[in-house]
């Protein structure tokens, strides 16, 4: 026992860390990620190798079963935290990780899972509905008794399964439709999970597609995004957009902040504003990079992103960022990977009232990853100007701040025609392309009563 | 000591199944690879048997991935598959080019042929190939999209505590077999000067793998969309050369 | 006695996992139970002394096992058989037909009146193998190849709805193809 708790202590002192990021936390996210990679704890990629759920930002309380299921996800010994501020970032790091060890040195065994290790299942760990991806919604538990296990051989007459027996079994799923409530599709439901339903793919072959939703806890995605996908084996056929909700906030959107003060009369530096520009695309290009599954560069941008916010000199970033993004330019492997995928002319963009770097690129996320290395290095040599931004250069990081939507809504409204027909892995690399922030989206209660 | 967690719905059996078998498969294939001059079992068909091994990878793959009833780590499962299809061929026609020139199936034997020059010299297309297709059956590296971060892990997404070590582990040994199996078929196995043949193999065993754990800091992601055709209509084509021009010099030697 | 244990272990588990293809209602567990069965045919082979063709038959049935996984995931993409589902139409049909194929072939193995073993088995029994189908038989075992692999490519050609007109345009002069996913060799 001794040594088991032993064991068990050190296996979580550096637990695997599951970010959960809504809108509007943007600044609380930089501050957490700071904090991780401080004390090297790795940042997993899903609950089932985490130990702790960190949830930064400020959900919806009546609609967070997201965030219940990623926790019923994770096995034991867990923890969470909640982060609202950058400020809290530490202590509620520091109280989470405190939490994984019980309270006499023992790995905390919480009452649900007593409850259910006495329960039905043999093993009974934390069952969670996983079916769906991180699914933001549906019921938080499907049945966990065993009796969702189905037994072999038992129900080898029975009808009412996918795929095989022929016409009656569209019918079955003819209910399908466009009902996207906030549950799900309607369609059969077995074991309290969605099954599949079946509809022509792009060669007219009717087969079976599954409505995945993406999102919103999952690495290296805009914090909140949900997409809804219908998937065909591995290729996108719809795409809806959503998000997770949130409570409105007190903050402009962290990244469009010295823009935002413009318009608001504030007085901003030319130096600050680029700083923050680069600082955006900095991230941006860190997930992209991440989701190429290029981790090496994909930290490097990260570092870069953490100097630029901590007020590195012209110079040191000059230092920083060249042969970066240099590497960037010349990777042949990149190019050969990133390009075709998401491909959106600049008139496509322009009818659609895209503004920023996916309009000047006006073409695949190849060329959006060019325009945003681009705009670093030009950013990052004039993060010193000290003169005042002029009300008339109100182009944030995603967009023109003073059109009629925000400029990230204009990219969601895009996104789901670039998905369609595109390869799951591509589709990710699309969605990073064009990095909508959701921040932007998120009502403000009072615009002048904090600003960073 | 995280504990072991169950999806609903899972095909546990299937699941778990999955996560034996990879590490189950490594072993096996490494039985014909030996340390020095010698291997637990220097098969007659040795080549064939590394080969059927590696084969049964995509089956422990697709079993973790297919069971656990998560969509992401179903999509995990079978991008491995396509990766599988995708680096098969090459690699079947490099490993038969190694054996072709030593003119056995059997790994020692193909040691012993190159007790001058190495295989990697004159057939760099098929050890080049080899080694792809090396990072390719351990979904490593460059080819680690089966168990992406951008599907949360892929087939090991759904798998926590004891089961994702021994995925996770199985996967590792999969790696070191492999690399450790481009030693007798191309450079050389346990010949060298001066040292004992064990330590050439460990010595050449831990050089290609320093270059495989290199090579992934240097490229991102390959995906299969695109690998593949490039895997079948540039690479088997070089493979096929490679191996006729083997042969041809085989014949006249 | 050892390989006679392992001979009729084998023979009980190939028979065994054949019978549960039956039984399983799951299309993964069906398919896994066929590759059990046919991965003990190949051991069996093996224990025979026929090495390569043991190796060969474990090589491309799992290959083949896999690459009906693709399958199955177009046609079911509810991933670990969450509906349960037979593998069978006409269940009672193919029972029938693979109890009395397998009376009628243990039938004819057990009545058969085999010759005592003349001569030695080779030495290397692969090339011999080789020799024999590459041998004589080469013009044969050529065209039979070249046969397969021209139904293959045959049958993808009859399969795709989309050839080059539709890739290149009329004239087969269009700069880039027009493909629905873009591979990776530019063309």
């Amino acid at each position: 026992m001794e040594l088991r708790s032993k064991a068990a202590r050190l296996a979580v002192a550096h637990p695997g860390v599951l970010l959960a990021a809504c809108p509007g936390a943007t600044r609380a996210r930089l501050a957490v990620e700071e904090e991780l990679l401080r004390r090297s704890w790795p940042v997993v990629a899903g609950p089932a190798s985490a130990n702790l759920l960190v949830v930064v930002g400020d959900p919806d309380p009546a609609r967070a079963d997201w965030a219940e299921n990623l926790w019923n996800g994770i096995p034991e010994p867990k923890s969470r935290a909640v982060v609202r501020e950058a400020e809290q970032a530490t202590a509620a790091l520091d109280d989470g990780h405190l939490a994984l060890f019980g309270p006499d040195d023992q790995v905390s065994v919480s009452p649900r899972e007593e409850r259910r290790m006495n329960g039905v299942l043999p093993s009974g760990r934390a069952g969670s509905r996983r079916r769906e991806g991180h699914a933001p919604d549906g019921p938080a538990h499907a049945v966990r008794d065993g009796a969702a296990h189905h037994d072999c051989a038992e129900h080898e007459t029975e009808s009412h399964h996918s795929g095989h027996s022929g016409d009656g079994q569209d019918e079955a799923h003819g209910t399908h439709g466009g009902g996207h409530g906030h549950d799900m599709h309607a369609m059969s439901v077995v074991a309290g999970l969605p099954m599949a339903d079946r509809a022509d793919d792009r060669d007219g072959l009717r087969l079976d597609r599954l409505h995945v939703p993406l999102g919103p806890a999952l690495l290296d995605w805009p914090a909140g995004l949900v997409l809804r996908l219908a998937l065909q084996g591995d290729v996108v056929q719809q795409a809806e957009v959503d998000q997770i909700s949130v409570r409105a906030s007190s903050r402009h959107p962290f990244w469009n902040d010295p823009w935002l003060r413009v318009i608001a009369g504030e007085r901003v530096e030319r130096g600050l504003a680029a700083r923050r520009l680069c600082a955006a695309h900095l991230d941006s290009v860190g997930r992209f990079l991440a989701v190429s599954g290029w981790d090496d560069e994909a930290k490097r941008a990260r570092s870069a992103r953490r100097r630029v916010l901590a007020g590195a000199s012209v110079e040191e970033l000059g230092v920083l960022l060249r042969p970066w993004a240099r590497q960037l330019r010349r990777s042949r492997t990149l190019r050969w990977l990133t390009r075709g995928l998401g491909e959106l002319s600049s008139e496509r963009a322009a009818a659609a009232g895209v503004t920023g770097p996916a309009l000047v690129a006006g073409g695949d996320a190849y060329c959006r990853l060019l325009v945003w290395l681009d705009e670093i290095e030009r950013a990052a040599a004039v993060c010193g100007d000290t003169r005042v931004l002029d009300a008339t250069e109100l182009s944030g990081p995603r967009g023109r701040l003073n059109g009629p939507v925000p400029p990230s809504q204009a990219l969601l409204d895009v996104l789901p025609g670039l998905l369609e027909g595109a390869e799951f892995a591509g589709a990710r690399i699309i969605v990073a392309s064009l990095d909508p922030d959701l921040d932007e989206l998120v009502p403000v209660v009072d615009s002048r009563v904090a600003h960073e | 000591m995280q504990q072991r967690r169950r999806t609903t719905a899972a095909d546990v059996a299937l699941t778990r199944l999955g996560v034996v078998l990879l590490p189950v498969a490594a072993l096996l294939a490494a039985a014909v690879v030996p340390l020095g001059f010698r291997s637990v079992s220097d098969l007659a068909d040795g080549i064939v048997w590394f080969n059927a091994m590696e084969a049964l990878a995509w089956a422990a793959v697709w079993l973790a991935g297919w069971g656990p009833n998560s969509t992401l780590a179903l999509i995990g499962g079978y991008r491995f598959l396509a990766q599988g299809l995708a680096y098969e061929l090459p690699h079947m026609l490099a490993i038969t080019t190694a054996a072709l020139g030593a003119e056995s199936l059997r790994v020692g034997e193909v040691v012993d042929t190159q007790a001058g020059l190495w295989f990697a010299v004159w057939m760099p297309v098929a050890f080049a190939i080899y080694l792809l297709s090396a990072m390719a059956m351990a979904f490593w590296g460059p080819f680690d999209q089966p168990a992406g971060r951008d599907v949360a892990g892929g087939a090991a997404a759904e798998l926590s505590g004891v089961d994702r070590i021994v995925f996770l582990g199985g996967r590792w040994l999969l790696l070191t077999v492999a690399a450790a199996f481009s030693v007798p078929l191309f450079l050389g196995g346990g010949n060298g000067p001066l040292l004992p043949p064990w330590l050439w193999t460990v010595l050449k065993t831990v050089a290609v793998l320093a270059f495989l754990v290199w090579i992934r800091r240097k490229v991102p992601t390959l995906r299969m969309d695109r690998y593949m055709e490039v895997a079948w209509v540039v690479l088997t084509p070089l493979a096929i050369l490679q191996a006729l021009v083997v042969a041809l010099v085989v014949l006249v030697r | 006695m050892l390989s006679e244990v392992a001979f009729w272990g084998l023979a009980a588990l190939a028979v065994a996992g054949g019978v549960m293809v039956f039984r399983f209602d799951s299309m993964a567990r069906a398919t896994f139970a066929l590759l059990t069965s046919l991965l003990c045919v190949g051991g069996e082979v093996l224990l025979l002394g026929l090495d390569y063709l043991g190796i060969v038959i474990v090589l491309m049935m799992t290959i083949e096992m896999a690459i009906m996984a693709v399958f199955m995931i177009m046609y079911m993409m509810n991933p670990a058989g969450l509906t349960p589902m037979t593998m069978m139409h006409n269940k009672q049909g193919a029972t029938a037909i693979c109890a009395a194929a397998f009376v009628l072939l243990a039938a004819g193995i057990l009545s058969t009146p085999w010759p005592a073993r003349r001569g030695k088995p080779p030495t290397d029994a692969t090339m011999d193998l080789g020799m024999s189908l590459m041998g004589p038989q080469m013009l044969t075992m050529m065209t039979l190849g070249m046969a397969l692999f021209a139904t293959i490519v045959a049958t993808v050609v009859l399969a795709t709805r989309r050839g080059r007109y539709d890739r290149l345009g009329d004239s087969l002069r269009a700069p880039s193809t027009d493909d629905p996913i873009r591979g990776g060799v530019g063309r």
